[in-house]
């Protein structure tokens, strides 16, 4: 049963609607890539997915269950890791404790947070002198790497990731992606948002958005 | 769960500290003055309470003569202006004007009263061998020498109006205390014997004691006896026993030598015991006659008047208090009047005090309005420069609540540190500060006494004194108050309290407290309606 479902969604921005009866289905264990051009509403998808804007029409169902009907805070903190387009990181603190705050506000209990959430970004290859800096003090890779560490820190089982592999490298980019994979295999839902051709081939399933204004 | 919200506050203090710091700057200000103003007011109540704590509180009824003159207005019958009966109220006053020693003693029984004695005063002339002591020039040869005249002068004088002005124009005035108590000079310390000892109060013996001048004045000592007489009747004679004689330093013989009337020079001012008085004055009753005097026509006694008066004291300000409501039940008419000198020099020692702790209350309004405009400001750019940072903590799905909250501990946190600092500042400045501004006080309030004095033609510090420093702690006052019998030769000094010694406690501390908790409130209101309007997706979106 596919965990993330759209049934007929549609969204706009006021008068200007930039989705149109969409249904997609997500499953767990699989990776998903989402493209279209700049502007056919990638970031505003994934922003329905991750409850913080609501389809004017259509319904999302999370489990079988609306999504209306789970409380946003706790979709977003412990089932849901979003890595957005623009990181969305707190800059004044570390990446380090970036990571410990998303554990926090998930709720996650334990004295080994600090541990865990050095792993986890050691795991997408930051070292810990780079864990202790401000995050305005990392490059935009690193800062990126962190906003996945933060992403994976509560555990979800959904992962949406808007251009996770925007400002890398091919070498880190492959890195990042391998990340993804594995966590598909270890059976998590993985969605990313890509327009590299790259990255679709390395996807399960591709959704294509059109531009609205295009669409015929 | 709260705790991470605590530990993510804190850390994003440190992490701003530049405008945190500034915030604390601000605040600091605001406590400080907080502080002060909370800290006058705190004084000024210490103050009362150390003082009417260690006061007994004495009272007197007196006689309303206003509202007594009211009644005696009478309404203007048959088209005449109303008039006012003017030997109604001679004899009013004559008759009603003191209450007797029974109406006295009856009030004494109301369960506040801790204390009662009563003094009764009467003037009486001299003899050829015990004449008062007077600077006025005598017309005819010195007062030595010609005894009989002098004595005659005023006399003379006294038939005409002494009856109703009792005795302003006698030669001595005489007290007759039911208790030691009722020398107040003597309880305050201000006068004391020297020589002999004191009579017995409750004995009808003629003992007396007399002043020092009068003493040398007359050429007597200890064991000699004087002979007053009756002003209104010369053959009544009077024969005392001096057993003691006194000194009294309150009493400045100067400021009385100009205000004419003899009796009324301290000097000449006769204690004994009140049984020996009354015993004289039923004597000249009973021998009383009635005569008409030459000049005016009016008719008079030849008996002497005398007033009574009656001290009532309390253990405390509350029974002063109930005092009067028990006297009324008891019977005391509307024409009487209860009144405390105590509490009535003791307000006049608080004036520059209680205007002080006025002003520093309006003070700290003014401050607490201005500082949570200022903070209200201050919290809601720090809010909107924060918008950012608002959008991401609820975007990883925490709560707008917990943001809120967060937001509302770090301005907790800050402001309860810079209050506790200004506390901990006001706290040693206080003292200095608020007597700096008390000193200016009690400048301005003498020198409105004086200027009021100047008015009515008197030189200036006539009528009020600048304490000397330290010498007004609040622990002893209350004691040094005009005396009763002189208070209406003069304006009376006030002993202004000019010094504080302690201002700050934990009640302060606790209304500073209260501050923080306010300020925090209502600055953190403003946030947090910021706060909860964000909407993350917007913030996101509009990312710079
Ligand atoms: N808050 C907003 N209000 C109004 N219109 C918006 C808002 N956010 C996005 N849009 C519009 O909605 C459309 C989709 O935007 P979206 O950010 O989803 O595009 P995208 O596919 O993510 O593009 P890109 O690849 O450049 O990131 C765009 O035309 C954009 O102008
Ligand atoms: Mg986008």
């Amino acid at each position: 049963m596919a965990i993330l479902s759209l049934k007929n969604i549609c969204f706009s921005y006021g008068i200007t609607p930039v989705l149109e009866n969409l249904s997609y289905d997500f499953e767990k264990g699989k990776m998903y890539c989402i493209t279209g051009r700049s502007g056919a509403g990638k970031t505003t998808l994934l922003s329905l997915l991750s409850g913080l804007a609501a389809p004017t029409e259509g319904d999302i169902l999370y489990n079988g269950d609306s999504i209306k009907k789970i409380d946003k805070y706790r979709l977003r903190s412990k089932y849901i890791g979003v890595i957005f387009q623009s990181f969305n990181l707190i800059t004044k603190f570390t990446a380090l404790e970036n990571v410990t705050l998303s554990m926090d506000i998930a709720g996650i209990k334990g004295k080994d947070k600090k541990a865990r959430a050095l792993e986890l970004l050691a795991e997408v290859g930051l070292d810990e002198d780079e864990c202790n800096r401000r995050v305005l003090q990392l490059s935009g890779g690193q800062q990126q790497r962190v906003a996945i560490a933060r992403a994976l820190s509560c555990k979800p089982e959904i992962i949406l990731a808007d251009e996770p592999t925007g400002n890398l490298d091919t070498e880190t980019q492959r890195e990042i992606m391998e990340i993804f994979r594995s966590l598909a295999k270890k059976g998590k839902c993985v969605i990313l948002v890509s327009h590299s051709p790259q990255v679709a081939e390395m996807c399960d399933e591709t959704y294509a958005l059109l531009r609205h204004s295009k669409k015929k | 769960m709260i705790l991470y919200i605590i530990k993510n506050a804190f850390r994003c203090i440190g992490r701003s500290r530049g405008r945190n710091i500034l915030i604390g700057i601000i605040v600091l200000a605001i406590a400080l003055s907080a502080c002060l103003g909370l800290s006058i007011r705190q004084a000024a109540e210490n103050a009362k309470k150390e003082t009417l704590e260690g006061m007994s509180v004495t009272a007197t009824i007196s006689f309303d003569r206003q509202s007594m003159m009211g009644n005696m207005l009478n309404e203007g019958e048959n088209d005449e202006p109303p008039s006012f009966d003017r030997d109604a109220f001679s004899q009013m006053m004559g008759e009603a004007s003191g209450l007797t020693l029974e109406e006295y003693k009856a009030y004494a029984e109301a369960p506040s009263v801790s204390g009662f004695y009563y003094t009764m005063s009467a003037s009486l002339n001299g003899s050829d061998a015990f004449l008062p002591v007077t600077s006025d020039t005598p017309e005819e040869g010195s007062a030595a020498d010609a005894p009989n005249g002098f004595s005659q002068g005023f006399g003379g004088k006294g038939g005409g109006r002494g009856q109703m002005m009792m005795g302003a124009q006698s030669d001595f005035s005489v007290e007759g205390v039911s208790s030691e108590e009722a020398m107040t000079a003597f309880m305050q310390g201000t006068a004391s014997i020297t020589r002999g000892e004191n009579f017995d109060p409750l004995s009808d013996e003629l003992n007396c004691i007399i002043s020092e001048e009068l003493a040398t004045f007359n050429g007597l000592s200890v064991g000699d006896t004087v002979v007053l007489t009756n002003p209104n009747n010369e053959e009544e004679l009077f024969t005392l026993a001096v057993v003691g004689i006194y000194n009294d330093t309150s009493a400045n013989s100067d400021s009385f030598s100009m205000m004419g009337a003899t009796s009324t020079d301290p000097a000449n001012k006769i204690y004994m015991a009140y049984p020996a008085l009354n015993g004289i004055i039923e004597v000249t009753a009973q021998n009383a006659a009635t005569l008409t005097d030459e000049n005016t026509g009016r008719e008079y006694t030849t008996d002497i008047k005398s007033t009574l008066s009656a001290t009532y004291s309390f253990k405390d300000l509350d029974s002063y208090y109930s005092f009067e409501e028990e006297v009324r039940e008891l019977g005391l008419d509307d024409s009487y009047t209860v009144s405390s000198s105590d509490l009535e020099s003791f307000e006049a020692r608080m004036v520059p005090l209680n205007t002080l702790s006025q002003m520093a209350g309006y003070f700290l309004i003014v401050i607490l309005i201005i500082g949570a405009i200022i903070l209200i400001v201050l919290n809601i750019f720090n809010v909107r420069e924060r918008k950012y940072e608002i959008g991401v903590l609820t975007a990883m799905g925490m709560k707008k609540g917990k943001v809120a909250a967060q937001f509302l501990t770090e301005i907790f946190a800050v402001t309860l540190a810079a209050v506790l600092l200004g506390a901990i500042i006001g706290g040693t400045v206080s003292v200095p500060v608020t007597n700096a501004l008390l000193e200016g006080q009690v400048a301005q309030q003498t020198n409105r006494s004086d200027r009021i004095e100047e008015s009515f033609g008197r030189g200036p510090g006539s009528g009020s004194i600048t304490a000397p420093e330290g010498n007004a702690i609040p622990d002893d006052t209350g004691r040094e108050r005009p005396q009763g019998g002189f208070k209406n030769l003069g304006a009376a000094a006030v002993d202004y309290i000019t010094e504080i010694d302690s201002a700050m406690n934990i009640t302060v501390v606790l209304q500073m407290l209260g501050i923080a908790l306010l300020l925090t409130l209502i600055s953190g209101a403003a946030s947090m309606l910021f706060v909860m309007r964000y909407d993350p997706l917007k913030i996101l979106a509009n990312r710079d």
